[in-house]
């Protein structure tokens, strides 16, 4: 236990770029779901280009796209780097933002499937009402269905949140110093490597768990209408 | 740079080779973990506090923390610890491939108790009452109406499980495992062409998953009967 109190600073340092690849990947997330299941409702191609998009990064590990992406992303701009300047080394996209994005790529195509389900969930008596009440297209879209449908979607949307925050632990893999790279560097100096990386199992036990308290207090204030 | 749609054809029959250790590892992760759900839900719903507690870690564990850090407590941290060095299990435990079952059975556990959990709980408490009532006792209660329908309710989730675990397995690549994602690797190291190798090994992943899928889909229709 000794061991671990001088990484302390370390680890906090490495969780502190994890908490920065969740949040970054989040709002990513948010955003690929929003114009997944908004293709996906359209109809037509772009309902099929989507369906593609979730059937692809459903099925696929996280670990394979990750790589996909950096070192796709690393080949693409050195040619480009090349074509350019013939002399142009080894070019790549930030290990934290090449993570960040196949992650969010990965809980968007989750996110997709519940913003759409939740959409089609609200009760289409609310969406008849609102428009007999002369609401504009607009003003039904964003004080009715919106806000029923954010409530809807929380569960499972929620459940797509923690998985990304487990999806973080990736990012290490494309070389992003993170706490796994922490556990490691304090593994090779204290020869503690059970003590090292069980820290950082708790680490990320108190993120999904206070990120679950979260979500289940944002739950009930979307339901505080139906509390009695 | 180039797409070389002749390089995924050339790279799949390699890829393929490393297809049995996924499936391997897919298989004794199942396994690992339905005998471990077993016992574990049979504590996560038993009346007594000091017997539902360590199941309820076990399960909050297990699921809070992402699989690789799982991966890397056994692989990397299990040789901290002289006495087990001594024992006969190191024998095993020194391979990275029994890490790798170790690892991932005991996450399947404990998200496949959760899953029998909420199964069980799922059954009508008005079958229970009804057996009862029919003068079954509590064990035939159990085995004979709570139990099949059980089964059937966890199906459809416990088709994501598999889904997630055959996911999962690409992560022994990280501890040198030549499973389809670790020969991707060498193949897009040594040719420079991440993404035909990459897209190949997805290919080979997605038909899995989609078997998978039907395979479990199919013993769900056995085992509706109609309503």
């Amino acid at each position: 236990m000794t061991d671990v109190i001088g990484w302390l600073d370390e680890y906090a340092w490495g969780a502190w770029v994890i908490l920065r690849v969740f949040c970054v990947a989040a709002v990513l997330t948010v955003i690929f779901g929003v114009l997944g299941a908004a293709a996906r409702l359209a109809g037509g191609w772009s309902s099929r280009i989507a369906g593609v998009y979730v059937t692809f990064f459903r099925g696929t590990p996280e670990l394979l796209v990750l790589l996909l992406f950096y070192f796709g992303s690393a080949v693409t701009l050195t040619a480009i780097a090349q074509w350019f300047d013939a002399d142009a080394g080894f070019v790549d996209i930030p290990p934290f933002w090449a993570g960040s994005l196949a992650i969010a790529l990965i809980a968007g195509a989750y996110a997709t499937e519940s913003f759409r389900g939740a959409f089609l969930g609200v009760d289409s008596g609310q969406i008849d009402a609102a428009r007999s009440l002369g609401l504009r297209p607009w003003a039904v879209l964003i004080f009715v269905r919106l806000p029923q449908a954010w409530r809807i979607a929380l569960p499972s949307f929620g459940n797509h949140l923690i998985s990304l925050m487990k999806d973080t632990a990736l990012v290490s893999v494309i070389g992003l110093n993170e706490i796994m790279f922490t556990a490691k560097m304090a593994t090779s100096v204290t020869q503690a490597p059970f003590t090292m990386f069980a820290v950082v199992a708790v680490i990320y036990l108190a993120f999904t768990t206070g990120l679950t308290a979260l979500l289940r207090w944002l739950e009930l204030r979307a339901n505080r209408h139906l509390a009695r | 740079m180039s797409f070389d749609v002749g390089l995924i054809f050339e790279s799949l029959p390699q890829l393929i080779e490393g297809l049995w250790l996924t499936l391997i590892l897919l298989g004794a992760s199942l396994s690992g973990g339905a005998v471990l759900a077993i016992p574990t839900v049979w504590a996560l719903l038993h009346a007594h506090r000091a017997v539902r507690a360590p199941a309820q870690a076990y399960v909050w564990m297990f699921r809070g923390t992402p699989a690789l850090v799982q991966l890397f407590v056994i692989y990397y941290g299990l040789a901290q610890f002289e006495w087990l060095r001594e024992t006969a299990a190191w024998t095993l435990l020194r391979e990275p491939f029994w890490c790798c079952v170790l690892a991932f059975s005991l996450n399947s556990g404990a998200y496949t108790a959760e899953i029998l959990r909420g199964a069980i709980s799922g059954v009508p408490a008005a079958q229970r009452e009804e057996a009862w009532t029919l003068g079954f006792s509590r064990s035939q209660t159990f085995r004979l109406v709570v139990w099949p329908q059980a089964l059937r309710l966890a199906l459809p989730p416990y088709s994501n499980e598999v889904v997630g675990m055959l996911k999962a397995t690409a992560l022994a690549s990280t501890v040198t495992l030549a499973e389809i994602t670790g020969i991707a690797e060498t193949i897009a190291a040594q040719t420079f062409a991440p993404y035909e190798v990459f897209l190949a090994a997805a290919a080979i992943y997605l038909a899995l998953a989609w078997m998978c899928q039907r395979v479990l889909q199919w013993i769900e229709r056995r085992l509706t009967w109609p309503a």
